[in-house]
C-alpha cells in the first residue's frame, strides 16, 4: 500500500506541475461564471437555472478532467520510456495503474471541489440560497468522474489519446441514455442494443441536479447506494484496464 | 483464448443479472400513480409556485397544475407525477424499488473485478 | 551450475509481428546463459542483435514467446526478485519537472528503504551529480540522466545490477567513472550483467561474455576462453634483397617457424606479441555482425 500511496503522490505532484489541469479548471470556472451572467426573467427561476446548468457544467468538467489528466498518462510514459525504470524495479503493473489512478483521482476531486465552491460563490453573489445537497451532488459527480477516469485508463492501454477522447465521450453520452433511446440508435437490432445498454453504466444514477434545482429532498441512503454502485463499476473498469496492461509488451 | 471465453461468459452473465433501470419500463404500478410527497414543513418550490409562474413554467416543461381550467387544456396538482412530469420522477433517486438492484449489481461488478484481477495475474505469472 | 543463479535464461525466444503485421520477426532465438553470483558478465552484440529484448524479458517488461527466464529461481515480474536488482536502462528518461532528490526519495519510499536525504546526497555525489540534487531534470544532459539512473539503481544495494548500454554517449572520463563504480559494486558482492557494444570496455571489466548476433547466441565463455589462452606473435623476416614478410604465429609454433625461416636464409628482424581483441573475436565469430 505504501508503494501505491507514494506513487499516487508522485502522480499528483506531476499533474499539478503540468499545465493541463490549470487549463481545464479555468475552463470550468469560466463556464460557471458564464452561466451566472446569463440574464433571466425571474429571480426565482435564476436559482434553479444556475443550479441546473452549474451542476451540468461541473459534470462536463469531470469528463474533461478525466480525459485531460489521464488520456495521455500511460501513452506518454511509454513513449518517453519513463515507465521502464518504474516497472523494472519498484512497481508492479498493478501498483503503477493504481498509483496513477489515485493520483489523478485526487487531482480530479480537488478540481471538482473548487468548482463546487465556485458555484456556491456564484449563488451567494446572486443572493440565492445554497441547497444542503449541493456538496453530496458534487460527490456523486465526482464518483461519476472516477468512473470516467477508470474508463479513460482502460482505453489508454490500447488507444492513442486522439482515439481515447471520442471513445470515452461516446461512452459518457450513451450512459446518459435510457434503454429506449439507446435502442432507437439501431432499431433493426433491438435485442443486441438492449443487451449492450444493460452492460453499459447507468449514469443517471449520479444525476441529482434536477431534484436539487427544484428543492426536493433526497434520502441519504440513495447517496450510499449510488456511491457504492459507482465505485464498484470503477473497480470493474480498472480490473479490465489492468488485464489489458498485463498483456502488453513494453518494447 | 480461455480468458477471452471466460470474459465473454461473464458479460453474458451480467446481461442476465443486470436489470433494466429504465424506471418508466420497470416501475410497479403504485410508483407510476404516486403523488408527490414531502415532509411537512419542508419547503418545496413546486408546491409554492404562484399561479402565473406555474403557467410560465408549464409552457417550458409541460407541467400543468390542478384547479386551473384554461381554454388550452387541463392541469394537475403541483409537484405531482403525471404525464408531464414523468421525466422528472422516472429517475433513480425517485425510484426506491431499484436501489436494491443497484446495490446488487454493484456487488456483482466488484466480484467480477476480483475475478478478472486474479485471472490476469495468473496469466502474466505463467 | 548454480541451481538458482541471479539470472538464468533457458532457450529464450521472443518474436514480434513483422512490419504492418505481416510475418514474424524473430528478435531472439533459443538463447541460454546465466549470470552467477558475484560475476560480471558482458552481453555484446551489434545494433539490433537482441540485447535489449533479452534484458527486457529478464526484467518482465516483455513476455517471452518461448523458453524461460528466472531471477534466483523466481519469475521476473515477482516482487521478491525485483527487490534484489538494480536496473540502468538504455537512454533513460525521467519526468522533467522532478529533481534527482525527489526521485531518490520517492524510489526509496516505494522500495521500502531506510535512508534520508543525506544518504541520497552522498550517492548522487558518488555518481558525479554533486550540486545538482535539487535541479529539475529538464536541465540535465543525456549523460547526467544516465548518472541519475545509476544512482537509482545503486540505491537499494542490489545483488544484481542489470545495465543496458550504460556508457553509450558518455565521454571517456565519465565512462571510466562508470567502470570504477561497476568494479566497486562487484567488490561489494554484486553480480553485474552489462550490455554494451563498446567491446574494449567489456574486455576490461568483465569476467565472462555472451555474444549475440541476429538474435542468436554465437559464443559465450570467460575472457580467456574467448580471446584464447595461447598467445599469438607477429614474426617479421627479411631476405638479402631487403624484402620482408610478416607472419602471425601461435606461441606453440613460434620456435619452429623461426628455425624454418633461418634455414631458408631469412633474417628475423622482429618478434612481437599480438594482442587479440574481443572485437576481432566477435567480428570473426559473427561473420561481420550485420543486423
Amino acid at each position: 500500500m505504501r508503494t501505491v500511496f507514494t506513487f499516487s503522490l508522485m502522480t499528483l505532484r506531476m499533474l499539478f506541475r503540468r499545465r493541463t489541469l490549470w487549463g481545464i479548471l479555468l475552463v470550468i470556472l469560466l463556464g460557471l461564471g458564464g452561466i451566472a451572467s446569463v440574464p433571466t426573467f425571474d429571480v426565482s427561476n435564476q436559482g434553479r437555472f444556475i443550479l441546473d446548468f452549474g451542476l451540468f457544467g461541473i459534470e462536463v468538467g469531470a469528463l474533461l478532467l478525466a480525459l485531460g489528466l489521464a488520456a495521455s498518462l500511460y501513452p506518454r510514459d511509454r513513449e518517453t520510456k519513463t515507465i521502464m525504470p518504474l516497472l523494472a524495479v519498484p512497481l508492479s503493473r498493478g501498483q503503477y495503474l493504481m498509483g496513477r489512478f489515485f493520483g489523478a483521482a485526487l487531482v480530479q476531486a480537488a478540481a471538482l471541489l473548487v468548482s463546487c465552491l465556485g458555484l456556491m460563490l456564484i449563488l451567494l453573489f446572486n443572493g440565492l440560497p445554497i441547497p444542503g445537497n449541493l456538496l453530496p451532488a458534487t460527490l456523486l459527480i465526482l464518483v461519476e468522474g472516477w468512473f470516467l477516469l477508470s474508463t479513460v485508463f482502460f482505453f489508454s492501454f490500447f488507444a492513442s489519446p486522439p482515439l481515447n477522447w471520442p471513445l470515452t465521450t461516446m461512452l459518457f453520452i450513451v450512459s446518459q441514455m435510457s434503454v429506449a433511446e439507446f435502442i432507437g440508435l439501431m432499431p433493426s437490432s433491438p435485442g443486441l442494443m438492449r443487451t449492450l445498454r444493460l452492460l453499459l453504466p447507468h449514469a443517471d444514477v449520479f444525476h441529482i441536479k434536477d431534484p436539487i434545482a427544484h428543492g426536493f429532498e433526497i434520502e441519504p441512503l440513495y447517496f450510499v447506494v449510488a456511491v457504492f454502485y459507482g465505485l464498484c463499476y470503477s473497480a470493474f473498469m480498472l480490473s479490465l484496464a489492468l488485464a489489458v496492461f498485463r498483456g502488453r509488451d513494453l518494447k | 483464448m480461455r480468458a477471452s471465453l471466460l470474459f465473454a461468459a461473464a458479460l453474458l452473465a451480467i446481461s442476465g443479472c443486470v436489470e433494466d433501470y429504465d424506471v418508466a419500463e420497470v416501475a410497479p404500478g403504485e410508483h407510476l400513480d404516486e403523488e408527490h410527497h414531502h415532509e411537512e414543513g419542508d419547503y418545496c418550490e413546486e408546491c409554492h409556485d404562484d399561479h402565473d409562474h406555474d403557467h410560465a413554467h408549464a409552457d417550458e416543461e409541460g407541467v400543468h397544475h390542478s384547479g386551473d381550467a384554461t381554454p388550452s387544456g387541463h392541469s394537475h396538482d403541483a409537484g405531482v407525477r403525471n404525464h408531464g412530469t414523468q421525466w422528472f420522477f422516472n429517475q433513480p433517486w425517485a425510484a426506491r424499488f431499484i436501489w436494491g438492484k443497484l446495490a446488487r449489481d454493484g456487488a456483482m461488478f466488484l466480484l467480477l473485478a476480483g475475478i478478472i484481477f486474479f485471472l490476469s495475474g495468473r496469466r502474466r505469472r505463467r | 551450475m548454480n541451481e538458482n543463479p541471479p539470472l538464468k535464461v533457458t532457450d529464450l525466444r521472443k518474436d514480434f509481428p513483422g512490419r504492418k503485421g505481416i510475418g514474424t520477426v524473430h528478435a531472439v532465438s533459443q538463447i541460454s546463459f546465466e549470470v552467477r553470483p558475484g560475476e560480471i558478465v558482458g552481453f555484446i552484440g551489434h545494433n539490433g542483435a537482441g540485447k535489449t529484448t533479452t534484458i527486457k524479458c529478464a526484467l518482465g517488461l516483455l513476455k517471452p514467446s518461448g523458453g524461460r527466464v528466472s531471477l534466483w529461481g523466481l519469475p521476473p515480474a515477482s516482487a521478491a526478485a525485483r527487490k534484489r536488482i538494480g536496473y540502468v536502462p538504455e537512454n533513460p528518461d525521467y519526468e522533467r519537472t522532478f529533481t534527482p532528490m525527489e526521485y531518490m526519495t520517492m524510489f526509496a519510499s516505494m522500495r521500502g528503504l531506510d535512508g534520508d536525504e543525506k544518504d541520497w546526497t552522498a550517492l548522487l555525489e558518488r555518481v558525479g551529480l554533486k550540486g545538482w540534487e535539487r535541479t529539475a531534470i529538464r536541465q540535465f544532459s543525456k549523460g547526467m540522466q544516465q548518472r541519475m539512473s545509476l544512482a537509482l539503481a545503486l540505491q537499494s544495494k542490489p545483488e544484481l545490477l542489470v545495465m543496458d548500454e550504460p556508457t553509450g554517449g558518455l565521454d571517456p572520463v565519465a565512462r571510466k567513472e562508470f567502470r570504477d563504480i561497476i568494479l566497486e559494486e562487484n567488490r561489494r558482492g554484486a553480480g553485474i550483467f552489462l550490455s554494451s557494444h563498446i567491446l574494449s570496455e567489456v574486455e576490461t571489466v568483465c569476467h565472462r561474455a555472451v555474444m549475440l548476433s541476429r538474435g542468436m547466441l554465437i559464443a559465450q565463455g570467460s575472457m580467456d576462453e574467448l580471446l584464447g589462452s595461447e598467445r599469438t606473435f607477429r614474426l617479421t623476416a627479411e631476405n638479402d634483397s631487403g624484402d620482408s614478410v610478416e607472419l602471425e604465429v601461435p606461441e606453440s609454433a613460434l620456435q619452429a617457424k623461426i628455425d624454418k625461416a633461418r634455414e631458408k636464409g631469412l633474417k628475423i628482424t622482429r618478434v612481437e606479441q599480438k594482442m587479440k581483441t574481443l572485437e576481432e573475436v566477435y567480428i570473426a565469430v559473427s561473420g561481420g555482425g550485420k543486423a
